[in-house]
């Protein structure tokens, strides 16, 4: 069998230079369900990473908000009573207020201290706490101080801690409103953000599914049919990785080894059918010659006193002529069966066709079927094997010989094609022709209208292998109830006659 | 009743009744070669023979319609068919229809001139030299 590569690509696709030279089994190995995998895996890790990250972001949006609300409340009695501590300082005001406020102040530290915490740190809670104690005790110090310089002189400490107090407070509570509005807007983005990312998730699960899974499925679609037709070389998926589709191939072509075994199989029973159906007419061909040798030989000895020399001479003319003719029968068929590879040598390619239509001479006959050949004159050589090329011819006989009525015609033509060198031989019958719709089928391998003891279904595919591997082709026309007529064409070979075998 | 043997003979191999002739005759029988059908049917026409020895295999006409022939014309005319390659199915046929005998190919001239010789006895007709068919004989 020949072994000619023809794997099926798709143009349109840049598979990489490299990944068809690296024989299927040594190439890495990612299948497509691992693939799938990982593409839903990315997306529920996704989904779930936003979500714990958004439940995270809205509880601490929900502490810093609680956060604010208290420091706000706080931020409000600080000032207050620094507002009443200028008034006592102006106005020698009751000084209680201003205690009041920054006590209701140390009640919302002390009653909300563990969520500040949590949001300042322990270290600035306690720096805001001992803050405010400091000017807690310096207002105490000042409505204790009897006469005004003693007032005077606690006042800077006074401020100082009052506005350390109050300054501490504004910078976190500001701090805090800038990273909670930070915040809602990282909450409002990261969705959209979320939202994206499975967009170009989604397109590219979409990309492969079809770039990976479709086209590869239509180019298996492509090779079963390239099986179908009796092509059995093996295919080469041009993939960068080892899948699912890769096992398939490696499948496909140990089916396409057994394939081809099996059809070798029954190419040879093919053969040998062929052979049997030749054998009976062979047999009528031989006894005839050997019936005449045998009454000749009878003759000679019952009479050979009473025979002149002349009469002598005929009959052992007779004798060797008829073995030469059971010879001539033996060797046809041996010719025609004999095994072995492909030998190719020049033809002629008129008596190809000749020894074709000798061969089944019987066949015809026994059918009743009138057989002409036309060869036209000059024609070139073809390069080929005999025994094949004989087979093919003798193939298309016998298919017309078996559809033909008695009294049917088999017209064989041999010319020159009308494209410049090329042969064209044409089989022609007036049987009952073939249907339109299994003309297309009629070259399948196992294919056949006959009945299933009398057809294989591989002559026509065998023949057509033949001719294709010899740069021809085969094919019919045929309408049914008119006929059929199979033309091959063969190339022509302008190497000089000499180098032919025979 | 003693007689000679009409006998006509067909086989599109004229070795077959170059060789036979001779053969033939030295039992007594008066052989007509024919190597056409047509021919030899249009003398079975013409004239009632004691023994048809026809092939089978041949262009144009068989020899079952040899031996239909014969049958429909001289109903007491014993048939000898000659087969090239013995199918039983043409066999049964022909039997169905009334051969005499059969022959396959290749066979000796006395292989046929013994069944000839039987045909005769069947006809009630004695031979010259019933004996004399293995002794070479003058001419």
């Amino acid at each position: 069998m020949d072994q000619h590569i023809t794997d099926i690509k798709d143009p349109d696709i840049d598979y990489g230079s490299e990944p068809e030279n690296i024989p299927l089994h040594q190439r890495p190995s990612i299948s497509i369900r691992a693939k799938i995998a990982i593409s839903f895996s990315l997306f529920f890790i996704l989904s779930f990473t936003v979500t714990v990250w958004s439940y995270w972001i809205l509880t601490k949006l929900e502490h810093k908000i609680e956060f604010l609300e208290i420091a706000d409340n706080y931020m409000v009695e600080i000032q207050q009573a620094r507002r009443f501590e200028k008034n006592y300082l102006l106005y020698r005001t009751d000084l209680d207020d201003a205690l009041g406020h920054l006590k209701t102040a140390d009640k919302i530290l002390k009653n909300n201290s563990e969520k500040i915490e949590k949001i300042l740190g322990p270290n600035h809670f306690n720096t805001m706490v001992s803050y405010m104690s400091k000017y807690h005790d310096q207002l105490i110090l000042l409505g204790a101080a009897e006469n005004d310089a003693a007032k005077e002189a606690i006042v800077p400490s006074l401020r100082q801690f009052g506005s350390q107090m109050v300054s501490f407070a504004t910078e976190f509570v500001e701090k805090e409103r800038i990273s909670v509005t930070r915040m809602f807007l990282l909450a409002k983005r990261v969705p959209l953000y979320f939202m994206s990312a499975i967009f170009v998730l989604m397109v590219f699960v979409l990309v492969f599914l079809t770039r990976q899974l479709l086209l590869t499925l239509n180019r298996f679609m492509e090779y079963t049919k390239r099986i179908g037709e009796g092509d059995f070389s093996p295919i080469t998926p041009a993939r960068k990785y080892r899948d699912e589709f890769t096992k398939l191939a490696e499948a496909f072509n140990h089916m396409i080894k057994e394939l081809d075994h099996k059809h070798n199989v029954l190419l040879e029973s093919h053969k040998l059918r062929a052979i049997g159906t030749l054998v009976a007419g062979v047999a009528h061909e031989l006894n005839n010659p050997l019936n005449n040798t045998l009454l000749t030989a009878s003759m000679l000895t019952e009479d050979y006193e009473a025979l002149s020399d002349e009469e002598k001479r005929e009959m052992i003319d007779d004798v060797i002529n008829e073995t030469e003719r059971a010879q001539r029968v033996v060797k046809n068929l041996l010719d025609f069966a004999r095994e072995g590879e492909t030998e190719m040598a020049l033809l002629k390619i008129d008596k190809i066709v000749e020894d074709s239509t000798r061969l089944v001479v019987n066949q015809v006959r026994f059918a009743k079927v009138d057989l002409t050949l036309d060869c036209e004159p000059n024609l070139p050589l073809i390069a080929g094997d005999e025994q094949k090329l004989k087979q093919v011819f003798v193939n298309l006989i016998l298919n017309a010989v078996d559809v033909l009525p008695p009294r049917g015609k088999i017209r064989i033509n041999v010319k020159k094609d009308k494209v410049p060198g090329y042969v064209l031989i044409t089989v022609e019958d007036n049987g009952p022709g073939i249907d339109e719709h299994i003309q297309g089928r009629i070259f399948e391998p196992f294919f056949t209208t006959k009945r299933r003891a009398k057809g294989t279904g591989l002559g026509l595919s065998v023949s057509r292998g033949i001719i294709k591997k010899l740069g021809g082709y085969i094919k019919l026309k045929s309408v049914p109830g008119k006929g059929t007529v199979f033309i091959v064409s063969l190339p022509a070979t302008d190497s000089p006659s000499e180098i032919m075998s025979k | 009743m003693q007689k000679t043997l009409e006998v006509l003979l067909l086989d599109d191999e004229p070795i077959v009744g170059r060789r036979l002739k001779p053969a033939l005759d030295k039992i007594g029988c008066h052989v007509e070669v024919f190597e056409n059908p047509k021919q030899a049917v249009a003398r079975i026409n013409e004239k009632e023979f004691d023994i048809v020895v026809t092939d089978i295999r041949m262009e144009e006409m068989n020899g079952i319609q040899v031996l239909e022939h014969v049958q429909a014309k001289w109903p007491r005319t014993r048939v000898i068919l000659i087969t090239g390659y013995a199918k039983m199915d043409l066999a049964r046929e022909a039997m169905g229809k009334g051969v005499f005998d059969f022959i396959a190919k290749p066979f000796r001239p006395d292989d046929l001139r013994q069944i000839i010789l039987n045909a005769a006895e069947s006809l009630g007709i004695s031979v010259d030299k019933p004996s004399g068919i293995t002794e070479p004989v003058e001419p």
